[in-house]
């Protein structure tokens, strides 16, 4: 007993004994369990119960199959709504909404209605799950976090960019306009262009001022030829006969010319 | 009880239909507008018959022998488990014994006084499982010398093994009723004790049995003491050749099969 006490109560080596028992005087207990042998030790160690592995529980080895969940009235509709302003609008525009409070949203609302520009809050899910049986699927990944719609039947895109210059807190992310999807920096670009009609006016200018220099320029050569002609046929008059000519006093004026 | 609620709802029905057909629509009406309540069964004490003394029998503090004679130790008899006595036979709930051990006739006062105080003996019969002290006990006297041979009986006891039913207790009542009563009474033994009932004792052998049938090991304490694999048998006693490591003296090792 005493060898197994100090073996106990004497540290290891190499290791400074944190808490040092400060009793010493009599011992409450002075009857011990007999140790047990070590051979029953290890006996006992090793045949010691060991339980059935659990079998899989009935979830685990099928695949777990998603309620097929119906869809409700509301996303239904929005469903039918978006349809529609795909087919109607020609400017989507796709604005990340940083925590604009009511006041600030309901400025902007007033500013984008002046151009017939509406603000549409439309559940991303929703959103999704409407663009990925669509033709416009690759606008998927804009609709992340807070985002807000702003669509018009015209692609009034400088005067979209021009009221969110206002407010700085929506991001613009992307739009589809004219059913071609385009970036930020696409939009930008866009909003740079002239308007159709003056693109319009300038191909027509152009292809009628082409056409209308060709003709001149057929026109052109048979004119001179003539003219030369004319001047040769003048010139050799005096030389051969004197007999005057129809054509006597336009070469007048050209010389007067 | 039931009796007295039978006859309450058969006078307000009597009551009911004597006011005429408009009555009897409307209290049928009132047990719709109710709701229905399903109760559970109560469980059918039918087969139950009290004996005629139902509280526990005062147990002799002494045998009534001729002649006394002084006994050994013999700690076999609170080794291992108990071959008798290990279940129920009249009662529904008692106190079985998780250890061995020496009960005396303090303990059994003490169980004897509480259990028929608190317990209603009109519905409720109790009974002892174990028999009273009959293992002598000798002491030498208080500043006696040592030597001058055995000393003379001091007290009785009854030696309990584990496994042993103690008390049972049955009637018409639930566990819930005198589980109280047995707790507090279990935990005053000088052994572990547990209170069951007639289905968690067959549920604790039965759960004992199981884990016989799967135990994974493949080294059991029984394989390897019956080879006498590495002459283990050496430091193996007969009493663990019988227990399979069960046990360990009056203690009872849980988990090991």
């Amino acid at each position: 007993m005493a060898a197994t006490l100090c073996g106990r109560l004497l540290p290891k080596q190499g290791w400074l004994p944190l808490t040092q028992s400060v009793r010493h005087g009599s011992k409450a207990v002075t009857r011990h369990r007999k140790p047990m042998h070590i051979l029953k030790q290890k006996l006992m160690a090793i045949t010691e119960y060991i339980p059935p592995k659990p079998a899989a529980p009935p979830g685990a080895l099928t695949p777990r199959v998603k309620p097929v969940q119906e869809e409700s009235g509301l996303v239904l509709l929005l469903k039918k709504d978006l349809q529609t302003m795909f087919q109607d609008c020609k400017m989507i525009a796709v604005i990340q909404n940083n925590a604009t409070n009511s006041e600030d949203m309901l400025l902007l609302k007033h500013r984008l209605h002046k151009h017939g520009i509406k603000i549409k809050f439309i559940p991303n899910q929703v959103m999704r799950s409407y663009l990925a049986d669509s033709p416009y699927i690759n606008m998927g990944p804009l609709f992340i976090g807070q985002t807000v719609l702003f669509v018009s039947k015209e692609p009034k895109v400088k005067e979209m960019l021009l009221s969110l210059r206002t407010s700085p807190q929506m991001v613009l992310l992307g739009a589809c306009i004219e059913k071609i999807l385009l970036s930020r920096q696409g939009v930008l670009n866009y909003a740079k262009l002239p308007s159709v009609t003056v693109v319009q006016g300038e191909l027509v200018s152009g292809l009628t001022m082409l056409t209308s220099q060709t003709a001149s320029m057929l026109q052109h050569h048979p004119a001179h030829l003539s003219l030369i002609l004319q001047q040769y046929l003048k010139q050799q008059a005096p030389a051969g006969s004197t007999n005057g000519t129809p054509g006597e006093s336009p070469p007048k004026a050209e010389e007067t010319a | 009880m039931l009796c007295l609620l039978k006859s309450a709802v058969v006078g307000l029905t009597n009551t009911g239909r004597s006011t005429g057909v408009q009555g009897v629509l409307q209290s049928h009406l009132k047990v719709l507008s109710a709701g229905m309540k399903t109760y559970e069964v109560p469980p059918d004490y039918s087969e139950v018959v009290l004996p005629e003394r139902p509280k526990l029998k005062f147990l002799n503090k002494v045998p009534n022998l001729k002649k006394a004679r002084k006994e050994m130790k013999k700690l076999r008899d609170i080794q291992g488990p108990a071959q008798t006595a290990n279940t129920f036979t009249k009662g529904q709930y008692g106190i079985v014994a998780l250890g061995g051990g020496y009960l005396h006739f303090g303990h059994m006062e003490m169980m004897r006084l509480t259990i028929n105080r608190r317990m209603d003996p009109r519905t409720t019969f109790a009974r002892w499982r174990i028999n009273a002290p009959y293992k002598p006990i000798t002491r030498k006297g208080l500043g006696q010398r040592m030597g001058g041979g055995k000393g003379s009986i001091d007290h009785y006891v009854t030696p309990v093994k584990y496994g042993r039913m103690v008390v049972e207790i049955g009637g018409r009542l639930e566990l819930g009723e005198v589980e109280p009563i047995l707790k507090e009474v279990a935990k005053k033994l000088p052994f572990l004790a547990k209170v069951v009932s007639r289905e968690s004792l067959a549920a604790m052998q039965q759960e004992q049995q199981d884990m016989e049938q799967n135990n994974q090991n493949p080294w059991t304490f029984q394989r390897i003491a019956r080879g006498n694999m590495l002459g283990v048998r050496k430091v193996l006693s007969p009493f663990d050749l019988h227990n399979h490591g069960k046990y360990s003296g009056k203690f009872h090792n849980p988990g090991r099969v």
